[in-house]
Parts: structure tokens; sequence; C-alpha cells
């Protein structure tokens, strides 16, 4: 298949959609068949994902799936590769097990959350409710920065951190991640939307500038919160290149970097590894579940460019 | 937008506040950024060794980027990604997601969340998932294209260099066009319905609806779902990097990106490496500019 | 009261509180003490066998060693990283053959690790180690890591169901007697167009595979100085050999991957054959138990009556950095643990890996049958073979090298899939060349390299 098909396919496929997004009956099913159907393409990795997770190694790559019923025995079927998971790893810190790196990401997500949040609002607050002297350029910088490949700065970066004495430190992911032009882009986009009156009206009643933005703009942008927060933990908890280069001693590892360690050079314990994997995706899974809405609402608000 | 914001908030407080606001932001910057720019641009002239010793090497750096052949690979491969990305990708995205704002909002949710939850996985682990579902005979995808139209089962997704790109661009198939239609579906909630209604009832068919309406309202979400994912695409790295263990046979899954790493990291030449980052933020600018430019015209 | 910037944040917050205590809670309870030694290991076999020993060398040094254990990636750009930018390193590391190149880019002085080559004479270990080995560690004849292992390769195969085919493993002395016999038994089975039982487990890129067969026949990537030395016709025999092996209508092998892939191919006797290095022979018994009993080794086919039955592949060194402020001790420690005859018979039990160090061999655990491989003494085998294995030069372009000998064999893949036989010949050559020259265009950019060091250094301390 080359590009060109992709592309008069893709444009089949919107002309389809279109066809079936009118409300008639018949077109209802095929609608709903054709969304299965693609639903069912996303799932099918992650049903493989579930069966080798709860597969033996031994018949890891017997069966795609899983065995037939009745073949299932606790030689084919069982919880090996959690408890495999889960057994200690002697390190120099002593036994690590897997739920410290559990908390280390948890850790790490929320806190590479909730920091940047605080300070892209902030600095969002201010590009969409003040006008100040270079606002236009220093927009225009942000921009262009938004544009630079990341790993051209690996290697300098890497120096500075080592020289702040930041290795091996929660630190060196922490502070340079604590604020990023994208969220400051999505929250200026959301405040913009708060009506000028009422941050003028606070001002009259003699509320700080700090005030404002805590008491009268935050808790009106809160779809956009939310779609921050799902944003900025899904980044932060799969993050990979910065916590497997900056983070050396084993017991402060999160996830990511531990369950790649566990695909060694030699030996490949997929199973273990899948069913690291399934772990890894539940809390994304949960908040994701648990903020939908607000998600959809808060890329809305925050999207619409101008 | 609003009349208000066209005069100047508070009194004279007001002038140095926005900066206080914008302090944490300016000083990570001119720490994290600045000083690594700085060194970044000064690099791009050199070749080093370690951080002891450095040679002035002038444009030579450049001089090869521009001549080596890899390179080419490397712009060709991304280039066909970006591309692949923003004709196939999002029109996908929007197909489902024009499909699923026709629906009822109790299964709407449903399938939102199955579509959108390959975003849950980290790069790294869909790139390990991936590596297995490739494999030749064993391998899900494998076992899937033999049964349905009796060809695939050994197959090498991952070391045939003319199926390398299909592969990771199957894979990233998978993991964005659910971000993606995310985005078309907030936009569409803002299409008003009116709008529609009435142009249906004019007896204007699907089609002219979703060009005259449906299409200008969601358009500012649409040139941003755009040029963020050509920006995305130029910048791919970690897929093609967990997914090939490296960049493919013959290079052909290298990016840019990737090329970067080789030459910087891999091959421990911080100068080139430079060098093509600094070409490559070019690449990235003149695009997006051209992207924007391009809807501003279309606009007037 | 609620909270008022919505429950998403406030969860958040809630979950990081909570972790971060649970952190602060176990940092306290654990004490680090300043070690006097950090070594740095990646494979846990190795750091499973080294824990073992480190308490006695502490005792009797009264010193404490960290032995720290990193995924290899991890490993890799976490040192290249910390030498590209003078950060901290740890004392000692255990390096892998393919990344030793990239610390040698620079002028000598500047390697990163200790010179060893003047302890290693004067404790007489020339002599005692397979000299070849050192090659594999050396940059313009300085040696910067004491060798791990020898790693002669022999070839693993189905003893029963080769015994069952009729086939006397005996008669395989040359790769025309293997590929003889290969095309007899390469067979669809079930009749559906794709054969279900191939000779050989070889990798469909070429790859390390070709590079392991290629130095048999005394070829290879870089000569002693350091020169290229891939685009020779000897190269663009072993291509054209490897493409008739692989592909077309008469193709004997399957790339069977590696661990469970391989594992099942081996089990279900999709491939009969493959090329086992010692530690691979370890691997393959743990992966697959089942089968003990019904395998065997055999020495790799030679390339003419006569020749040379084994090749080499990979290998293991262990480094000491110039930032490690006690490298006497670290030299001990490093003859502790490589060179201890009586420690190396029984990690060979543990590991099936050979050491490099000749004298280790005489242990009875070498002589051991293993029940696995059909009763055969493999420690015996493999050491009968290490003495005939070939020199293995390593240059920083190695990779590279590789990447493009890689290059070079697809192209002509494709040629060959296209064209067949017709002008084949001289399109390896061509694509050799050209390959070659793009290393060499390469090489000849880094100026720290040539002959002339460079006299405009510039310190930037």
């Amino acid at each position: 298949m080359n590009a060109w098909h992709g592309m008069i396919l893709a444009a089949a496929a919107v002309y389809v959609a279109l066809r079936l997004a009118r409300r008639k009956a018949s077109t209802v099913y095929a609608r709903y068949l054709l969304l299965a159907v693609a639903s069912g393409l996303v799932l099918s990795p992650f049903v493989w994902l579930v069966c080798s997770a709860f597969k033996d190694k031994d018949v890891l790559m017997q069966f795609t799936f899983l065995p037939p019923v009745r073949d299932w025995s606790p030689d084919t079927v069982n919880l090996q590769n959690f408890r495999d998971l889960f057994s200690g790893q002697q390190t120099a810190q002593g036994t690590v097990y897997f739920w410290e790196y559990i908390v280390n990401s948890l850790f790490l997500a929320g806190a590479g959350t909730i920091i940047p949040l605080f300070f892209c609002s902030l600095g969002g607050y201010a590009l969409a409710k003040f006008r100040f002297r270079a606002k236009k350029l220093l927009m225009a910088f942000m921009l262009a920065t938004m544009m630079m490949p990341g790993m051209l700065f690996l290697a300098p970066v890497y120096r500075m951190i080592y020289q702040l004495g930041w290795m091996d430190t929660y630190w060196a992911l922490l502070v340079p991640g604590a604020v990023n032009v994208f969220g400051m882009f999505l929250f200026r986009q959301a405040i913009t939307a708060v009506p000028d009156s009422l941050i003028e009206a606070a001002r009259m009643d003699g509320a700080g500038e700090f005030g404002i933005y805590l008491h009268v703009v935050m808790p009106l942008v809160r779809p956009m919160s939310a779609a921050f927060c799902l944003i900025a933990f899904l980044g932060a908890w799969n993050a990979f290149v910065g916590p497997q280069v900056f983070l050396q001693t084993q017991s402060k590892l999160t996830l990511p970097v531990v369950l790649n360690q566990s695909l060694g050079l030699y030996v490949q314990h997929y199973g273990t590894y899948m069913a690291g994997t399934l772990l890894a995706i539940i809390p994304p899974a949960v908040l994701f579940f648990a903020l939908q809405k607000e998600f959809v609402a808060g890329l809305t608000s925050g999207a619409v460019k101008g | 937008m609003n009349d208000l914001r066209k005069r100047p908030a508070g009194g004279r407080s007001a002038r140095w506040t926005p900066w206080v606001f914008l302090a944490p932001y300016l000083a990570l910057t001119a720490v994290f950024f600045v000083y690594p720019f700085i060194n970044a641009v000064l690099l791009a002239f050199q070749q080093t060794n370690g951080p002891r010793s450095h040679v002035w090497v002038g444009l030579d750096n450049f001089r090869f980027v521009l001549s080596d052949p890899d390179f080419y690979t490397a712009l060709w491969n991304t280039t066909v990604y970006a591309l692949v990305s923003v004709f196939v990708q999002l029109p996908l995205a929007l197909g489902l997601a024009l499909m699923l704002n026709a629906g009822r909002s109790r299964l709407k949710g449903f399938f939102r969340l199955l579509l959108f939850s390959p975003n849950l996985v980290g790069q790294i682990f869909v790139g390990v998932i991936f590596s297995v579902i490739f494999m030749p005979r064993y391998g899900m995808f494998n076992q899937f294209l033999q049964a349905l139209i009796g060809w695939g089962l050994e197959e090498r997704w991952l070391s045939n260099p003319s199926l390398v790109m299909p592969a990771l661009i199957v894979t990233s198939l998978w993991l964005y066009v659910g971000f993606n239609m995310i985005y078309f579906l907030a936009a569409l909630q803002n299409v008003e319905k009116d709008l529609v209604e009435a142009a249906t009832v004019d007896g204007a068919g699907p089609w002219r609806v979703f060009w005259h309406v449906t299409l200008p309202s969601i358009k500012p979400v649409a040139v941003f779902v755009v040029v963020m994912s050509t920006i995305g695409s130029y910048q791919l790295f970690e897929l093609p990097y967990a997914l090939l263990k490296g960049f493919g046979p013959k290079n052909s899954g290298l990016t840019i990106v990737g090329y970067l790493y080789n030459t910087a990291f891999a091959a421990g030449d911080l100068g080139t490496g430079s060098a093509v980052g600094w070409i490559l933020a070019l690449i990235i600018a003149v695009i997006s500019l051209a992207q924007l430019r391009i809807s501003h015209a279309a606009r007037e | 009261m609620t909270f008022p910037y919505g429950k998403a944040p406030f969860w958040i917050l809630v979950l990081t509180l909570l972790s971060a205590s649970v952190i602060v809670a176990l940092r306290t309870g654990r004490t680090t003490e300043r070690p006097d030694l950090v070594f740095c290991i990646f494979a846990d076999n190795h750091v499973a066998a080294y824990r073992k020993a480190i308490a006695e060398f502490e005792k009797t040094h009264h010193v404490k060693i960290q032995l720290q254990m990193l995924g290899y990636d991890a490993f890799t750009s976490r040192l290249q990283s910390a030498m590209l930018t003078g950060a901290e390193v740890p004392d000692m590391v255990e390096l892998l053959i393919s990344t030793m190149g990239y610390f040698t880019r620079g002028p000598l002085e500047e390697v990163g690790f200790v010179d060893l080559t003047d302890r290693l004479r004067k404790e007489g270990l020339y002599g005692r180690m397979v000299e070849e080995r050192f090659s594999v560690w050396s940059s313009r004849g300085h040696v910067f890591a004491l060798p791990h292992d020898v790693h002669p390769v022999m070839l693993f195969y189905r003893r029963d169901l080769i015994d069952r085919l009729g086939i006397k493993v005996d008669d395989l002395k040359t790769w025309d007697d293997f590929t003889a016999m290969g095309r007899r038994i390469t067979k669809d089975l079930d009749g559906d167009g794709i054969p279900d039982r191939y000779a050989i487990d070889l990798d469909s890129k070429g790859g390390e595979f070709l590079q392991m067969l290629l130095l048999q026949r005394g070829g290879g990537l870089f000569d002693a100085g350091g020169s290229v030395t891939f685009d020779t016709p000897l190269t663009a025999d072993t291509i054209l050999w490897y493409l008739h092996v692989m592909r077309g209508p008469h193709r004997i092998g399957f790339e069977a991957g590696w661990g469970q892939s391989l594992a099942k191919a081996v089990n279900d006797g999709l491939v009969l054959f493959f090329v086992c290095p010692d530690w691979r022979s370890k691997q393959f018994e743990l992966d697959v138990p089942n089968l003990s009993g019904q395998v065997a080794l055999m020495p790799l086919p030679a390339w003419a009556p006569g020749g040379r039955r084994t090749s080499t592949w990979g290998g293991t060194g262990l480094a000491i950095t110039k930032a490690c402020r006690n490298q006497d001790l670290a030299w001990e420690f490093a003859k502790f643990l490589y060179l201890k005859k009586e420690e190396l018979g029984e990690r060979f039990r543990d590991t099936s890996i050979l050491s490099a160090l000749k004298d280790s061999w005489d242990m009875p655990a070498f002589d051991e049958p293993r029940a696995f491989y059909s009763g055969q003494p493999i420690g015996r085998l493999y050491a009968g073979l290490a003495p005939r294995i070939p020199a293995c030069y390593v240059s920083p372009y190695t990779q590279l090298a590789g990447a493009k000998l890689t290059e070079a064999y697809l192209n002509a893949a494709e040629y060959f899939d296209k064209h067949g036989d017709e002008g084949l010949r001289d399109f390896i050559d061509r694509e050799l060349a050209r390959c070659a020259q793009y290393v060499r265009t390469v090489m000849q950019r880094n100026v720290f390299l040539r002959p002339e060091a460079p006299g405009s250094r510039e310190g930037a301390r």
C-alpha cells in the first residue's frame, strides 16, 4: 500500500462517515458496525496483551491469544508472570520490590502534573489577560522553541544537571519540566474566554492579582485543568528518555525504565514485560475514565486558536 | 475578541504583574533553553571528543550532513511519515469523529474510551508490544493477515527494508487516530446544529454540508491539529527506536531525530548532531509557517 | 468545603503527597555509605556470580564494593553521556565488544579508561590468556579492558531429528557439505507452499551472523591498524553464499529470531541447526529445558577442507575508568573476578561461558558431560576450539561498518530477488566498494584520529 492509496482510502472514510452521520435507521446500524470494527482493530492488541500477561512463558508463542479452554491448567494459564514481577530484586540498595517502582512512578507523574499545572496556568493567565511590552515577541519566541527538537539539547542539559548536582535525583526531572510552552498556550486559550468583567469586579473589591488568579480564574477553567492533568499525567507517567538518562540508583527508577531493563540483552521475558505493561496502563486508564467529559470540553476551549 | 481586553488591566502594579507570573517560565527557559541553545549553536561548528577537547571545523558539519545519503534517507522517511499523518491519519480521525458525533451519548462515551485507549500506553511500551505482534509466524498481525488474505505469515515487518515504514505507520495509526479523533470530536461539538439542519433542509447533500458548514467551523482546530501533527511527525523518535530496536536495516526506519541521535550519541559526534538539529529546526519552522500561511490565505 | 479546582487536580495532589511520603519513609530506612569501588554490570547472570564471590574479596582487603546492575541500553547511554559531558562515572564497568569502540574515538590519552597494557605485560597475562581476545579491547595497540571470555562458535542441532533423517554430522565437514544436506532436508511438509523444516537459523539481514562467518574465513570489518577491510572478494564470496542459503526457492535458512521465538522454532523442528557461541548454549538450555538429551553441538563446517572449524561472536571485557581513585584496588578486584581458576570452573557450570584464561580450562567442570547436550562435555568442546578462534578487530566505527555491510547485503538481496545470478557478483563488488567508501569518508572526518593530532586543541575544563 503506498501513500496515494492511503489518501484515497482516507477520503473515502470521511465520505462514508458523512453518509452514515445522517439519522436514518438503516445508516445507524451501518455506523455502529463500522465503529465496532474500528474499535475491534484498536482493541485487538490489548486483548493480545492481556492474554500474554496471563500465559505461562512456555506457551507464550504457542497460542496467539489464550490456549483453548480444555488446555487450561496452572501450567498454561497462571499468574506466574505477575509473581515474577513482584518478587524482590537484589540490588546494591538491598532488595527492591516492584511496587516501589510503582510508587516512584506515581510520585513523578503526580508531581510532574501538579507543578506544571500551577506554572502553566499562571503563565497562561499572564498571556491571556495582560497587555505588556514585547508580548508578541515573547509568544513568537515561545512558538519557535516548540519547533526545536529536544534531542538537540540533551547533551548540554545533561551537563547542566550534572553541574547542578542533580544527577540521580528527581529534581533533574521535575525542575526542567516544571513549565512548558504547550501547556501555557492551552491555558491562555481557556483563560481568554473568562469574562474580563469578573476580573475587573474582583479587582474593584481589592483582590490581589495572585488572589484573582487563584480564586476567580482557576475555578472557572476547571475543564481545561482536567484536560491538562490528563495530558501531563500521561506524558510524565510514560516518560522514558529522561528517567533512563538521569536516574541511576535502582530503587529510584520508574516503571518504564525498569520494565525495559527486564528485556535483557540475552534473555527476554516477554510475559513478565506484558504483565508489567498491563499494570502500567491502569492508572492512566482510571484517570481517563474519570475525566473523559472534562477532557473533551477542555480541549475545545484550548484548541480553538485564532 | 473582547473590548475590555484592549484596556490595560489594573493600575500601576499591572505593569510588572505579568512578568512575575511568567517569571518561572522565563527563569527555567534561561537556564534550560538559552544556555543549551548557545551551546548547541557553538557545537554545530565544532568537532568534540568529550568535554575536554574541541576543534573548530567551520561549516564542515553542515557540509557533511547535506552531502550524506543517510540524511536524505532520514528526511525522506520522515516526510513520508508526516504526509501519511496529515493526509491519511487525520482524515481517518475526522471520519471516526463524524460518526461518533452523530451517535447517542451513552455509546459515544464507550467508543470514545475504546478508540482513545492506545494513548494510555507509553510509546516505549507500544514499540515493544508491536515488535512481538509483528513477529514472523508467531506474531498476531502476521497470523491475522494469513487468515484474512492468505499472505503475510512469514513477512518480516521489522527487518525487511520495504516493510519497515508500513509497519511503523500501522503502529502510529493505531496509536494516534484516537487521539486526533478526540480533538475533532471536541471541535464538532461546537458546530451549530441549527446551521447544519438549515442546510440539510435546503437540500444540500452531506458532502456539501460538510464542506460549507462543518469544515469552516472546525477549521481552527483542524489547522491546530495539522500543524501539531506535522511538528510531531518531524520529531518522531521514541516509537521507531522502541519498535525497531534501532532504526531498521538499511536505515529504512530512520527518522531525522533518529539520525541526530545516531550521530550525536551512538557515534559520539555532538558537533555533527547539532548541525542536524539546526537543519531540522529550520525545516520544521518553514513547514509550520507555510501551513499557517496557507490556512490564512484560505480564510480570505 | 470543596476543592475549587476540580476533582482531577485534587486527586492527583493527594496521590502525589501519599507517594512522596512513602518514598521518604523508604529512603530513611536505607542507609547508603560510600563504597570503595562502584562496579557497573549489565548482565544479570554476571551480577549473580559476582555477588557470590564478592564477600571474600571484601574481607581480605577490608573494603566495600558496590555492584550496580543496569539494563544494557540504559547502561551504555548513561556511560556515553557521562563521558561526553565529563560527569561522574563508576570506577569499573563491564563493556560489550560493540560499545568498546565508542570510547576510543579520541586521542589515546583521552580514552576514558585506564590503559592496561603495561599491567598485562608485567604480570605475564599475555601468555596465560587467549591472545586473539586482546584484539577486541585494543585501540592503536593499547589494551583498555581485561577480556572476560573467548566465545568460540559451534553449531547447535536437534540430534534426535537429525538422527532420524539419517544425517551424520561428522560428514558435514565444510559449508558445501552442509548446504547440500540442507537442500535435502528443507521441505514443505504440509503442502501449503511454505517450508516447515529449514536446515539453519540465520539472520535474514546478514547482520552479525554474516560478520561471524566472515571472521571464520579470515575476513572482517577492520584490520589490526583500524582500516576498513570489508570490500574484498572474500566478503563478496561470503555474501554470495549467504544469499543462496537465505533466499530463493532453494533456500535452506530461516530467521527464527531470538529467545522465545527461536525456542519455539527449534522445539517445533522448524529449524534444525543454529549458530551457537558458548554464551548462547546456556540461554537456550534455560529457554527450552524440555529438549534435554535431544540436542547436541558440533564444530562449524569449514570454508575449505581442513579449514578453521570455529569463529567468534561477541564478548565482554572489564575496564577501569580513569576517574577511579583506587586503580590498584580495582585491578586487584578485576583479577580476582576474572583470573581465579577455581572460581572460573565453578562459573562455567553456571554460565557455560569460556573464560579467556587458558589455565582455567583444566578444571574438572569443563570435562563434565552435560545431560542437556546428550552427554557431551561441552566445556571440552568449546575449549578445544578456542585456540583457533580468529582475531576480531574493533574500531570506533564498528557499528557503522556493520550497518553498512548490512546495507550492501540487503541491496544485493534485492538485486538477487529481481535478476538472479546474472551480474550479481559485479553488483556486490560495487555495493561493497560504495559502502566501504562511505565508512572511510566518515572516519576521515574525525580530526582526532588523524595521524597528525590537531594542534589547535583548546581546553574547556
